[in-house]
């Protein structure tokens, strides 16, 4: 293996971390399907500050990017609210219509220039190790401090949070009472997810965020029964799919952050079936 | 009331079968608008028809994300079939798409009994895995140097473009099955939506709605995934609803009005994708969705600013809000 594909497993097996640990939460709290809405939604922020400053990925890209997924959330929260729309139409009346903005804004004003479709759908995690900034004098890829950061910063958010976190997902009422914030936290935590989507969209493009977030965080639900232990599952499992998916992508030629997808479904389908007590294999022994 | 409805949407059924039988080329002829133009007016309104006469069976049961997750679920059969036949057969890649969102439906509602995952969960791995192999299937396809490939990434933004008369006549046989299988289970559907309890209890097989009701979904999404992609259909299921659905309580006039909603804003957005160059999904999308948001604010009676109206006048006249 080359050191460029190391680099692309590390990358891609810290995005993993950080996204299992917060999907974890997530899965549990039955938001599974928020990353997914928030990284479409994202787009438009992205294309926006590209137009105004012309640069792709600098801080207020992050900023505008988070702007626009916290829009998307706090939007679907407000229709639902007016009690007019359910809340599962309300999500999938607001992401599509600011990702449909984002495409049109890139056919419109950046087509051929530095954000152009594929990279915004597919993501280009194999050009990483080529996009170098300069860190205390050595070139280190972009992709991977940005990663490195946003995985210390998420982990350290979570470890930092833990009693409210652990509170406001089993029991929102309580972690009222005792104090602990339940709202506040929620809204922590979708900001840490907008924000963590904004950077997985970088390596691996709008569609395949929700992927990192809960396919390794399902599995993990299937094999453990304490929060703790599932969140380092999670995370495992999405190291274990970083490594296989990457060596399949490279032996068929193919989409690095697809295969790295279908490596979890596939630890996902494993654990479905193996998983002890709580598997279909494991049940169906036990009822005869 | 629903008796004149179901004649109006009768007649519609009529006028497919007409349509059909031949009658579209003096259609397309008839329109003030250049064959190209007209063709794709045409298709796209067949389309948002579909997906909005469809969509309630998705939005009313809760299940938008259910019918996300088959949408994104088409494009692994979409490029399964590709790969099985080796030429673009459109007829072929939607019979693809319809397998894979079916198998995609199945799965999640396998995942949710087996009862370890909740449903948003069951539906959030679904739609990851099913959209995953898709795209590692159509970048595989992209790098084999096949020439036939180009233009299968259609399937995921949508493209209206190269839109042909057999599409319209695909899309026609679709809208009128659809139509068909509407009117016929109307009374089943309408307690199957708002009272699932009772239906189970009267002895209908809740299964048979649910796989009907699954069936027509994975219809209008395979119509839809070609011109609005993969990535944005579920819009078009969900805001042609949520428009109609302000402005009627009634399920026999809320199913015509959102079929035509549809069908208005896949026309024009149809009209106004291939005029300015830009891919239809996008431009579709977000002309449902402002119809949407608009019929949410202004809608007579249940629109946020007659309510706020309501709620004021019954503060001045000193009556208790409850």
């Amino acid at each position: 293996m080359s050191p460029d594909d190391v680099m692309i497993i590390v990358i891609a097996g810290l995005l993993s971390t950080s996204c299992a640990v917060l999907g974890g939460f997530l899965v549990l709290r039955g938001q599974a399907l928020l990353p997914d809405a928030v990284s479409h939604a994202v787009l438009p922020g992205i294309v926006l500050i590209f137009v105004l400053s012309g640069e792709r990925a600098s801080l207020w890209t992050v900023v505008g990017a988070t702007a626009f997924g916290v829009l998307c959330v706090l939007g679907s929260d407000w229709l639902r609210r007016s009690g007019v729309v359910e809340s599962d139409a309300a999500l999938a009346l607001v992401f599509p219509a600011l990702f449909s903005l984002g495409i049109l804004g890139i056919s419109r004003f950046a087509s051929g220039a530095h954000i152009d479709l594929d990279s915004a759908i597919y993501g280009d995690l194999t050009f990483a190790p080529l996009r170098t900034i300069s860190l205390f004098g050595a070139d280190v890829p972009r992709s991977l401090v940005i990663t490195g950061v946003a995985t210390v910063a998420v982990v350290a958010l979570v470890v930092g949070l833990w009693r409210p976190l652990q509170a406001a997902t089993f029991d929102p009422a309580f972690a009222e009472l005792a104090g602990l914030r339940g709202r506040l936290i929620g809204q922590v935590l979708l900001v840490a997810v907008a924000g963590l989507a904004v950077v997985a969209f970088d390596s691996v493009g709008a569609i395949l965020v929700i992927t990192f977030f809960v396919v390794p965080a399902s599995t993990a639900r299937l094999l453990t029964a304490r929060l703790g232990s599932m969140l380092v599952v999670a995370a495992g499992c999405g190291w274990v799919a970083s490594v296989a998916g990457h060596g399949v992508a490279v032996s068929l030629d193919t989409s690095i952050p697809g295969t790295i997808g279908l490596a979890s479904g596939v630890l996902f389908a494993l654990a479905l079936v193996l998983a002890p007590r709580r598997g279909v294999l494991a049940r169906w022994r036990a009822r005869t | 009331m629903s008796a004149v409805v179901t004649g109006s949407l009768q007649a519609g059924a009529l006028q497919t079968g007409t349509l059909q039988a031949g009658s579209l080329g003096g259609l397309l002829e008839a329109l003030p608008l250049s064959y190209p133009d007209a063709v794709v007016v045409v298709g796209t309104a067949v389309v948002g028809f579909v997906a909005g006469l469809l969509g309630p069976l998705a939005v009313l049961r809760q299940r938008s994300m259910f019918g996300d997750a088959m949408s994104h679920g088409t494009l692994a059969g979409v490029a399964v079939a590709f790969l099985l036949t080796g030429a673009k057969v459109p007829e072929l890649l939607l019979l693809g798409a319809a397998i894979s969102a079916t198998l995609a439906a199945f799965a999640m509602i396998a995942l949710e009994r087996t009862g370890r995952l909740r449903s948003d969960t069951a539906i959030g791995v679904v739609l990851s895995v099913s959209l995953t192999l898709g795209i590692v299937l159509l970048t595989g396809i992209s790098g084999s140097g096949n020439a036939q490939q180009s233009g299968l990434d259609e399937y995921l933004l949508g493209q209206t473009a190269g839109m042909v008369e057999r599409d319209i006549v695909v899309a026609l046989a679709g809208a009128g099955v659809a139509v068909a299988v509407v009117l016929v289970g109307f009374r089943l559907l309408r307690s199957a939506t708002f009272d699932p309890g009772f239906t189970a209890v009267a002895g209908v097989r809740t299964w048979i709605v649910d796989a009907a009701s699954t069936g027509l979904l994975a219809l209008a999404v395979v119509l839809g995934v070609r011109t609005v992609g993969a990535i944005l259909m579920v819009a078009l299921l969900v805001a042609p609803v949520v428009a109609a659905r302000q402005l009627t309580t009634r399920l026999a006039v809320l199913l015509p009005l959102s079929a035509v909603i549809g069908a208005a804003c896949g026309a024009a957005g149809g009209l106004v994708s291939g005029r300015a160059e830009l891919p239809a999904g996008p431009v579709i999308v977000l002309l449902a969705t402002a119809l949407a948001v608009l019929s949410v604010v202004l809608a007579p009676r249940r629109g946020v600013i007659a309510r706020a109206r309501a709620g004021r006048l019954r503060e001045e006249r000193g009556h208790v809000t409850r």
